[in-house]
């Protein structure tokens, strides 16, 4: 019985190093004033992203050094923060594919610091609570009576909505969140779209009366940049946008409403 | 309880249909408009001379069609402009809101009621 | 150590003025040459409205350089205006499913401007032809 054939793999250590520098912006409370730069050279693989990095600093160079991380592919929405000054995932921005020369990374703009790149997540999740980001089913079935059914079309009316990874890089894209905290936002704008564009539910009009006042959409201004920093092209732009349409038909509508709102 | 939920109700949603008429008409027919009124009829290309004559421009004023027009066209457009340059100047922290507000779709809420009393003036 | 002091970094007052704000805040000032435009066609109605003479000065102003340059500038800013808005109308609109497809907010733009510029055409091309 002949060997089974082993390809080579390569180790890390047989791949290119390169030696990257990063400039990382750091806050402890309770010892430091305001935040302050502090700068790391980071040797490792020429592919490492951003995430491999801070990991590999807080692993040799500084073990106070705080940051969230999960998944490593984008998909759990932890690690976003201001990658020269563009929010981006670190998990999946490469520093080979930055401009060359020392890398800024900051926290997240427009939210509150915790610590180093760790910031307040508290008052998003409010917002994605207050969307009833749940399926209110248009019509009861029992389970006897099968699944609610939806043809692809009737899913792709809300399907990029429903990629959203609460990753918040779209809060710190805008421009109007940042000088209104209260504004609801893209993302959870995003999730409300999720569920009033879902053919099987019925909650419309109960998460539509949530955001009609300045805080709701109206606080939007149409800049659109969240939708270009969105890692998965969810277009929480278009959420809010259309979202006015419907408030502003509604705003004259809704004399005409016989039923009242669940 | 986020901030947004149970809010009163905020006039923008008129104000923004307001924006968004006057942009789809400037949009549609800006770049006609200004060609029209403000190079070939002036210089008399591809338009008599006459085009813009007192007694044309009055007989254009005094239809009703005519009206419609220079009403939709004035208000709208002035209702479009104020609600950008309203936001653009609440960027830029260029005032307090009220003052912007004043300056802005106070300017295009005057010009709208003078183009009506205007045009009702001018006759039939 | 377990004390919480969030620290609140404020965006830059001249965020609108850099990038990636910068074209945003272009695409906005557009909507001042459409209310200038507005301006200079309610001066015309408030002239004609004081008569002949008043009427005369206001078509002296018009056959200008100075109101040339400045139309041609407003038509420059308009047409800007027109690119940017098509730009923007898709995000007002649910998603338009086709044959069972999304349609791309690109293809929707493409197909608005294009009326658009046929709108305008038709106004110019009507008018030139009513006047003969």
């Amino acid at each position: 019985m002949s060997e089974p054939v082993m390809s080579p793999v390569m180790s890390e250590s047989a791949m290119p190093q390169k030696t990257f520098e990063l400039r990382i912006l750091r806050y402890t409370p309770g010892r430091d004033e305001k935040p302050a730069f502090g700068s790391f050279k980071v040797t490792g693989a020429e592919g490492m992203s951003v995430l491999e990095a801070l990991q590999s600093i807080k692993d040799t160079l500084d073990g106070t050094l705080s940051f969230r991380w999960s998944c490593r592919m984008a998909v759990c929405g932890s690690c976003g923060m201001m990658i020269n000054g563009t929010p981006k995932l670190a998990c999946s921005t490469l520093l080979r594919d930055l401009p060359p020369g020392p890398v800024t990374v900051e926290p997240l703009q427009n939210f509150p610091i915790e610590r180093d790149l760790v910031i307040s997540v508290d008052a998003f999740v409010k917002k994605i609570e207050s969307v009833y980001p749940y399926l209110i089913p248009r019509e009861q079935k029992t389970v006897a009576e099968g699944p609610h059914l939806q043809t692809p079309a009737q899913m792709a009316a809300y399907e990029s909505f429903s990629d959203c990874i609460n990753c918040m890089l779209c809060y710190a894209a805008c421009p109007q969140f940042g000088e209104n905290p209260d504004f609801i936002g893209p993302g959870a704008m995003a999730m409300l779209q999720r569920y009033n564009g879902d053919s099987r539910d019925g909650g419309r009009q109960k998460r539509l009366d949530t955001i009609h006042g300045e805080n709701g959409v109206w606080s939007c201004t149409a800049v659109g940049y969240c939708s270009e920093v969105c890692p998965k092209s969810v277009d929480p732009a278009n959420a809010v946008n259309q979202n006015k349409t419907n408030s502003a038909f509604d705003f004259f509508l809704r004399f005409l409403r016989t039923e009242q709102p669940q | 309880m986020s901030a947004h939920q149970n809010e009163k109700r905020s006039l923008s949603p008129l104000l923004w249909l307001l924006f968004g008429a006057g942009g789809m008409l400037s949009a549609l027919f800006g770049p006609a408009l200004i060609l029209i009124t403000g190079v070939l009829a002036p210089t008399g290309t591809g338009l008599p001379q006459d085009f813009l004559s007192y007694d044309h421009a009055l007989a254009l004023a005094r239809n009703p069609f005519g009206k419609l027009v220079a009403l939709g066209v004035i208000s709208l457009f002035f209702w479009h402009g104020a609600e950008r340059i309203f936001l653009t100047m609440k960027d830029m922290k260029a005032g307090p809101a009220k003052v912007l507000a004043i300056m802005t779709y106070g300017v295009a809420a005057v010009v709208t009621l003078a183009t009506f009393g205007l045009l009702l003036a001018i006759g039939f | 150590m377990n004390e919480r002091r969030p620290y609140h970094r404020p965006m830059p007052g001249n965020w609108w003025a850099r990038p990636p704000y910068r074209a945003y805040t272009a695409r906005e000032l557009s909507g001042v040459a459409v209310a200038a435009y507005g301006g200079v066609l309610f001066a015309g109605l408030v002239s004609l409205s004081r008569g002949p003479e008043s009427w005369d000065g206001y078509l002296q102003f018009l056959r200008s350089p100075t109101s040339l340059a400045l139309h041609v500038l407003l038509l420059a800013a308009m047409i800007f205006h027109v690119i940017t808005w098509f730009q923007t109308l898709p995000k007002t609109m649910p998603k338009m499913i086709v044959g069972g497809k999304h349609v791309p907010a690109k293809k929707i733009t493409r197909i608005a401007t294009l009326a658009a510029g046929v709108a305008s055409l038709v106004l110019v091309l009507v008018v030139l032809g009513v006047a003969r």
